[in-house]
């Protein structure tokens, strides 16, 4: 059994279709890509998942049991947590002190571990809003990794990044991941990028699940070629 | 801030960002000496003011303090600017009022009630409102203050409030408050220990408050409600919490007022009342929790010394512009910046002096030098 899954997520903007019917399921300790072209519905996956949005139809299961009605407090409470495309974190404080209150909140036994990782722990006594950008992006994929969460979301972490900073991101994620045997979902829009990175990868495009499978077989799908990947390549 | 703010927040053009410090227990110490030692020399302030008006001034300044205390409180640490507060100062006025006239109660029991109550109706008022924020908080706060203004000049509540003609206090005979008979109650100099400790206090509170845990749980609201939430903070909870003790404070403040004035004109629960002690609170500054007290002591002081040809508000309106254009955090904020420019040049010149390639060190000592400068 899968650790957290979407079935039949159907989200509606009104009349518009954003995310149709869509299933997913991610297993600890791999990374599970979701790419696809703008508008393809990919924030709006990652939403209806984490809670931020009530999909129209369609359940999310954490270890079987429905939690599609849960409050995102709550899915963070019992190890399901996100980091956000636009960078979400809190300005006013240090690093350090953001991070000892999530901290606080979601048991955490090796803060400083999170933050050599990340290489925040150089700079814990900066005020956030006073650091550079990229470093901002780890703080909030920092953030997402307190309290050893059992599946964590994340919401393109590499946007925004210059070429390197991705990579190194990425890395990241993925090294922590399978140290901390992380269910990860990581919706991204650098492609390369995830077809280095993930175990699974999902493409969707106008809301609709085009392929699933490990890199090799979606990268070798007629329909993402022709969709997606080929005007690309 | 790089966080995403709601598209109504207002609140952020006028409260500067600050940065609440907490930790450390020596700062706490010294912070708490601090205040004590404050609390004992204000109550010589009657030995050295002896002029009457004077010290009546300095009393209304105190008393009003504690509601520009709990507007700041919001203000400082949630960004939520309040116009409700005068609903609980206001409330607990008048429960004064009503439990020494109509109930024959005796006046500590009566502020005490009128404590609860202010704090009861905070707790009610802020089930409803503290979910909006900026611009909605606001109004909403400003709509149910109003509601309570048009109840308490209704000629059906005419037996308790007394309706436009106000509430005239009337004792029992002999009834003393904590010592002192109702004539003393309106001597300033006598009335004053009682409200500049409850001044002092109150602040100590709500700045030991600040620094807690909680504190910073209020912070990081303030800065990120979304990204609280969705780190496993409940974000109603701190909110209501941090209302109540704040309207608390104003509660605390609007009983001694009732104590001390003996008469509650209608015009305390208005949006005029609430109106000033935001504007005192706005010019002294949020950035710290002596901003709003400050504010309101110059408030309360230019109002009786530029009261001439009736052109009162309009002055007000020109500070008020002249603060919010000139000086963004503030009387107290203005302070703090300049405070920083000063040591700044200090810092530049000694790097100058000490330029020997120890980066390292350098750069250590600028991140300190960084965290002590928010400490302000």
């Amino acid at each position: 059994m899968s650790i957290f899954e979407g079935r039949g997520l159907t989200v509606k903007y009104g009349a518009v279709v954003a995310l149709d019917n869509i299933d997913i399921s991610l297993e600890p300790g791999l990374v599970h890509g979701v790419i696809g072209p703008n508008g393809a519905g990919k924030s709006t996956f990652i939403d209806a998942l984490s809670g931020r949005k009530r999909p129209s139809s369609g359940k999310v299961l954490l270890d079987g049991s429905d939690i599609t009605r849960r409050s995102a407090r709550w899915r963070r409470t019992k190890g399901v947590s996100r980091s956000f495309q636009r960078t979400s974190v809190f300005g006013s404080m240090t690093v350090g002190e953001q991070l000892e209150m999530v901290a606080r909140k979601n048991d955490e036994p090796d803060l400083e571990g999170i933050m050599k990782t990340l290489g925040l722990d150089e700079i814990r006594d900066r005020v956030c809003s006073e650091i550079a950008y990229g470093t901002q992006r780890s703080v909030d994929l920092a953030i997402a990794l307190i309290g050893q969460p059992r599946v964590v979301l994340l919401d393109e972490p590499c946007a925004g990044l210059v070429a390197d900073e991705s990579v190194r991101m990425l890395d990241h994620v993925r090294t922590v991941c399978k140290e901390r045997n992380v269910a990860a979902l990581l919706v991204e829009h650098d492609v390369e990028g995830v077809f280095r990175t993930c175990d699974v990868i999902t493409v969707l495009d106008l809301g609709k699940l085009l392929a699933t499978g490990d890199p090799a077989s979606v990268r070798a799908d007629e329909n993402v070629i022709r969709a997606y990947l080929g005007s690309a390549a | 801030m790089t966080t995403t703010a709601p598209a109504d927040d207002i609140t952020g053009d006028m409260v500067e960002p600050a940065t609440v410090k907490r930790g450390r227990p020596g700062r706490m110490l010294i912070g708490l000496g601090v205040g004590i030692a404050v609390l004992l020399v204000g109550l010589a302030v009657p030995y050295v003011v002896t002029d009457t008006y004077r010290m009546s001034l300095l009393l209304d300044a105190t008393i009003l303090s504690m509601l520009a205390l709990g507007i700041g409180f919001m203000a400082r640490h949630l960004g939520m600017i309040s116009l409700g507060h005068g609903a609980f100062f206001g409330t607990a006025a008048y429960a004064v009022g009503v439990a020494i006239t109509n109930w024959g109660w005796s006046p500590l029991n009566a502020v005490i009630f009128a404590i609860l109550l202010g704090s009861a109706l905070a707790l009610v008022m802020g089930v409803l409102v503290v979910r909006a924020s900026g611009f909605g908080f606001l109004m909403l706060t400003l709509a149910l203050s109003q509601a309570l203004y048009q109840l308490s000049v209704q000629i059906s509540a005419r037996e308790w409030t007394g309706a436009y003609d106000g509430k005239l206090i009337t004792y029992e005979p002999d009834m003393t408050f904590l010592g002192l008979t109702q004539a003393d109650l309106i001597n300033p100099g006598l009335f004053w220990p009682f409200a500049w400790s409850a001044l002092v206090v109150s602040g100590i509170v709500l700045w030991v408050v600040g620094r807690s845990k909680f504190g910073t749980t209020l912070e990081g609201i303030r800065e990120n409600e979304e990204r609280m939430r969705f780190s496993g903070y409940n974000t109603f909870l701190p909110r209501l919490i941090a209302f109540v003790l704040s309207g608390s404070v104003a509660s605390l403040g609007g009983a001694l007022f009732a104590m001390n004035a003996g008469y509650i004109s209608p015009q305390i629960l208005g949006f005029t009342q609430a109106g000033d002690s935001l504007i005192a609170a706005l010019i002294g500054g949020f950035g710290i929790i002596l901003g709003p007290v400050i504010g309101t002591f110059l408030f309360v002081y230019a109002q009786a010394n530029f009261n001439f040809g009736g052109n009162l508000h309009l002055l007000t309106g020109l500070l008020l512009i002249v603060v919010l254009v000139f000086m963004p955090g503030g009387i107290t904020g203005t302070l703090q910046k300049v405070y920083r420019r000063i040591r700044g040049k200090d810092r530049q010149v000694s790097d100058e002096r000490g330029r020997s390639g120890r980066d390292i060190a350098s750069d250590r000592a600028d991140a300190s030098e960084l965290r002590a400068e928010n400490e302000q």
